[in-house]
């Protein structure tokens, strides 16, 4: 140790070179270390190794002897360690650069999100790619496997451009904010090197994948070697976007490290922090949303461009089954987000504050018509949709109602809580708040609207899926699979919320409060109860009505009456509204998945009224298309300010301060400029790289053409 | 490039541009302008900060919004900040709240204790502009701002301190979450939890400490929890009182009416409500003890105290 500490010393003084071999061998070290453990902990040798020879102009949390006692913890704060922070100031660490004159801040605002756009599509897509490959050969069809190659052509081209923007970001980080990359290096330097790791295998699997198209199919076992490639290039895929989240949510919550020293004690508690999971999962989710709208925009500029009606049709129904897969992960993106923020206020209080009722609660606002944007779309696209399908005339007259509760929802939904009143407003009003409008405000009336919104999208796809259908054949004839798929649901169902209702008679809260929770199991039960009671409907072959009972009873209890008990229990027991939320959540989720297998097997097999016609949508249908995929891109770069502009001025919350001039939370018109420009150049990016990746399609065309003309000339 | 992307590309320029003009239209609306900084220096933005950022809601109230009695109710300040200036010879109501924000501790209100941080140091470290805005919204509390004069005060008001805030340190490892749990242990003798409220858990008898690490130091716990009779919050002061009976009675005021006084009195390790007629009180009188027990520091291990230090000062 001696050896060390005298080499450490030296290597500050002389040799910049040595230190960064130093520095590389610490973390080499260490990760090797971590390969070959058992448990995820950071060796305290390296930590201490890289805490002691910070690379050139990083300057890294020193340790304050007078704060505490080190030498009775055994903590390395001898004299010496003293005078070489002594030397360092002489040195002058940097903390922060400029990028030539310009705001650091902004640089890395733009950089990151676009490495974070790509990276979202390079990471949604996959996904897409694989579920619809798996779904053409499971079907038989063979424009689902096409589809899915033309994806993933696409992704070669996006995953360079992700990767060189990762890289930019990365110099961009150690260049301009050199110390708070220093802290971030010493906490996350074995996270890193498995990130590169995965990044090579992310790489080999995804051209693996591509180039491995057309050799491997023709046999079953050719074909899903093919698809475990593409399984592969998601879990590589997955695996490096939950390393990145460990590091985003590190700044928000840390954990694992001694705050004054930067000294880690745990690189497992580091990485899972109190964020992470709930951020993994609104990502993952979010992605494929992200991912599914992107495909369906594509088809639209390319179903805007077709010249034949054999296009039309093939991108009509393209944008439709990104269009289905974007709402589909829309669903339940709410309730991963309402737990991410649930956990930012158990992370910090404050934090959550300032997101919901302070600086940022504007933002939500903002947040909330661009969802409403995305909802609103998403079914238009559906509405119109249904005019290609013979049949859908029956279901036409529902539309008007599902656009008044949407849009009801919306305003609900818009409502601020704390609406500005001027002092003169208020004293006419004579309290706080809108005496009225502070209703609609809070979290009680816009969990039920979310969860209203969540159903009449649900009931648009369940109407557009049965526009064709006619007379459905008796429950009886849809055989094993149809009893299994529904007790299989049923199960599903009872599992959960069974287990919640369990799991709530057991809460430990004071007496006074736990009555309040009481409500909530009974509705659990009941809704348990509707669950068998719709499956035994089903089976005697009156599965409409039993959907219909569902959704009647679900909307009953998790949107009216938990709109009303919401306001109870925020008056007389806040405490149990994070228990009335996930109820709600429970019982919608259950209505869905039930509904969902009620309506595959009841309509399995029903007659068909007329097929669908692809190609025959009206124009606008694809501008719907196309502001589903810049809304959701949108968002995205609202979302990222949210998230990253929460800590205020701390780069890591509570441990590192932001003291650059930059550390100050710019107005919303500022930050909607930025996200516009920064929305605008990804979108410009993304032709940009499309269009690369279609001249290769273009040139191979013009060349068989070419060759098919020399031929057929030599013919003549 | 085609018409059918020309087209495209509008639209999609148009839908940017919509939201770019929400933003703009929602910073409006919200008081924060379409300037380049944090909110502007109006009322709007300065009831923001008061709630948000400034954590002065952690020790104010505003009449009936917010429960924290640490620091005096500001509801009508406006006019009660002349008075003050008044009896200090300041010119304006004006000069006492510009001058109580930066020398907090030399205007202190009779009976409240001298808690009140430098807004502009760690840890809350405010922006100038901020201050100046919580200024505005103090002046809208029983009067009406006046925006220039406030500006006109800018360079009274010190710039944040671009300190680091080092943290503290126990000096024997601990972890805070060991410490959440230690103050929420009800198999314990004595329980944090069963008098202070954190995130919505627990009893509402003493002061809640949600969000108290922004607020408070290391050392302030230390003393609150080895001596907390030596700073008692306002409002939780224990109240000594006999009845005509002659029977005493130590506790904390519920609630008070022209009728009866509900006292919690510690009952063998919990709080219990004891209802006294007003007509039975012979005799009520403020004390200057803590209800809190005096000898938690001995009932609790050297790492379990220092524990729920580390959870104390987590709670940001």
């Amino acid at each position: 140790m001696n050896n060390l500490k005298i080499l450490l010393h030296i290597t500050k003084k002389r040799s910049v070179f040595v230190v960064a071999t130093l520095f590389f061998l610490s973390i080499v070290l260490s990760s090797l270390s971590v390969l070959s453990s058992s448990s995820f902990f950071a060796p305290v040798v390296s930590a201490q190794a890289v805490k002691e020879a910070p690379a050139a102009g990083v300057e890294l949390p020193q340790f304050d002897p007078a704060q505490a006692p080190a030498a009775a913890q055994g903590t390395e704060s001898s004299a010496g360690t003293t005078t070489a922070a002594v030397e360092e100031e002489e040195v002058g660490p940097v903390q922060y650069r400029t990028f030539f004159g310009l705001d650091s801040r902004v640089v890395v605002w733009i950089v990151s999100e676009l490495h974070l756009m790509f990276a979202a599509f390079v990471l949604g897509v996959p996904i897409f790619a694989v579920i619809v490959e798996i779904v053409g050969y499971k079907g038989g069809d063979i424009k689902f496997d096409k589809m899915a190659k033309e994806f993933t052509k696409l992704l070669s081209a996006a995953f360079a451009t992700t990767a060189s923007l990762g890289g930019l970001l990365g110099f961009c980080l150690y260049g301009l904010y050199p110390e708070f990359m220093g802290h971030m290096t010493n906490v996350f330097a074995p996270t890193m090197y498995v990130y590169a790791l995965m990044f090579f295998g992310e790489a080999f699997s995804l051209y693996g994948y591509y180039y491995s198209w057309d050799i491997l199919k023709g046999t079953p076992a050719k074909k899903w070697s093919h698809i475990t490639l593409g399984v592969m290039l998601n879990l590589f895929g997955t695996g490096l976007m939950f390393i990145t989240n460990s590091w985003a949510t590190y700044m928000m919550s840390p954990a694992g490290i001694v705050p004054a020293t930067g000294k880690v004690v745990s690189l497992y508690a580091a990485v899972y922090n109190l964020l992470w999971m709930p951020v993994n999962l609104h990502r993952l989710i979010a992605n494929v949303c992200f991912g599914g709208f992107i495909v369906g925009a594509y088809a639209a500029v390319k179903f805007l461009g077709s010249k034949t009606a054999e296009e039309r049709a093939h991108y009509d129904w393209m944008g439709y089954v990104g269009n289905f897969i974007g709402i589909g992960a829309l669903i339940p993106l709410p309730f991963a987000g309402y737990w991410l923020g649930r956990e930012v206020y158990s992370a910090s209080p404050v934090m959550g504050n300032i997101m919901m009722g302070g600086a940022f609660s504007w933002t939500f606002i903002i947040q909330a018509i661009l969802i409403g944007m995305l909802f609103i779309g998403a079914n238009y696209y559906l509405w119109l949709g249904m005019g290609r399908i013979k049949g859908s005339e029956r279901y036409t007259g529902y539309i008007k109602f599902l656009v008044l509760i949407i849009f009801m929802c919306f305003a609900v939904w818009l409502t601020p809580h704390n609406l500005p009143l001027s002092g003169e407003e208020r004293a006419m009003i004579g309290e706080q708040y809108h005496p009225f409008s502070k209703y609609f405000g809070v979290m009680a009336a816009k969990n039920a609207v979310v969860n209203l919104i969540i159903l009449a999208t649900f009931f648009s796809f369940l109407i557009y899926r049965r526009c064709n259908k006619g007379e459905t054949v008796p429950f009886s004839e849809q055989g094993k699979s149809g009893k299994i798929g529904v007790m299989s649901a049923v199960i599903f169902c009872l599992l959960m919320l069974v287990s919640y209702a369990v799991s709530l008679s057991f809460v430990e809260l004071e007496a006074d409060m736990k009555v309040f929770v009481k409500p909530l199991i009974r509705c659990l039960y009941i809704q348990s109860g509707m669950i068998c009671f719709a499956a035994f409907l089903t089976f005697k072959s009156k599965g409409k009505l039993a959907q219909s009972l569902l959704f009647a009873v679900t909307a009953l209890m998790a949107v009216l009456y938990f709109w009303y008990y919401g306001f109870q229990v925020m008056q007389k027991a806040n405490v149990v509204l994070r228990y009335l939320s996930v109820t709600q959540v429970a019982m919608v989720m259950s209505c869905l998945i039930m509904n969902a297998f009620i309506d595959i097997f009841t309509f399995r097999k029903a007659k068909l009224i007329g097929g669908i016609v692809w190609g025959k949508m009206p124009v606008r249908s694809q501008y719907a298309l196309i502001m589903l995929c810049v809304v959701i891109v949108i968002l995205m770069g609202l979302m990222g300010f949210i998230r990253s502009g929460l800590r205020m001025d701390w780069h890591i919350y509570g441990v590192l301060q932001d003291t650059s001039p930059w550390a100050y939370t710019p107005t919303l018109a500022y930050m909607g400029r930025i996200v516009g420009l920064i929305v605008a150049l990804f979108l410009g990016l993304v032709a940009f790289v499309f269009w690369l990746a279609g001249l290769g399609d273009k040139k191979s065309k013009a060349h068989e053409g070419g060759y098919d003309d020399a031929i057929s000339g030599g013919d003549h | 490039m085609n018409k059918s992307m020309l087209k495209i590309t509008a639209f999609a320029v148009a839908i940017i541009g919509f939201y770019i003009y929400i933003t703009v239209y929602v910073a409006g609306l919200s008081g924060t302008g379409g300037g380049e900084s944090a909110g502007g220096v109006n009322p709007e933005a300065g009831e923001k900060v008061f709630w948000g950022d400034g954590q002065c809601s952690t020790c104010h109230k505003i009449g009936t919004s917010g429960s924290a009695s640490r620091g005096p109710d500001q509801d009508g300040l406006a006019s009660r900040a002349e008075e003050r200036a008044k009896e200090l010879g300041m010119p304006t109501g004006l000069d006492y709240l510009v001058e109580s924000m930066v020398e907090p501790e030399k205007y202190i209100v009779k009976g409240y204790d001298k808690i009140m941080p430098k807004v502009y140091d760690p840890p809350i470290m405010l922006s100038r502009e901020k201050i100046l805005a919580v200024i505005a919204y103090l002046q809208s509390l029983g009067g009406e701002p006046d925006i220039g004069a406030i500006m006109k005060y800018k360079d009274k008001i010190p710039e944040a301190s671009k300190k680091k805030v080092k943290p503290w340190v126990p000096p024997v490892v601990v972890d805070a979450k060991e410490g959440e749990k230690v103050f929420f242990d009800d198999t314990r003798p004595v329980t944090c939890g069963k008098c202070h409220v954190v995130n919505g858990k627990g009893k509402k008898v003493g002061p809640e400490l949600t969000g108290i690490g922004a607020i408070q130091t290391a050392e302030y716990f230390l003393e609150s929890i080895l001596k907390p009779s030596a700073k008692i919050v306002k409002g939780y002061e224990t109240m000594f009182v006999i009845t005509t009976d002659g029977i005493p009675y130590n506790g904390l005021i519920k609630s008070e009416t022209d009728q009866e006084l509900v006292l919690l009195q510690e009952e063998s390790g919990s709080m219990e409500e004891v209802v006294i007629p007003k007509s039975d009180i012979a005799e009520m009188k403020k004390q200057d003890v803590s209800i809190m027990p005096g000898n938690i520091g001995e009932l609790l291990s050297v790492r379990d105290f220092y524990g729920i230090v580390s959870f104390l000062q987590s709670l940001k």
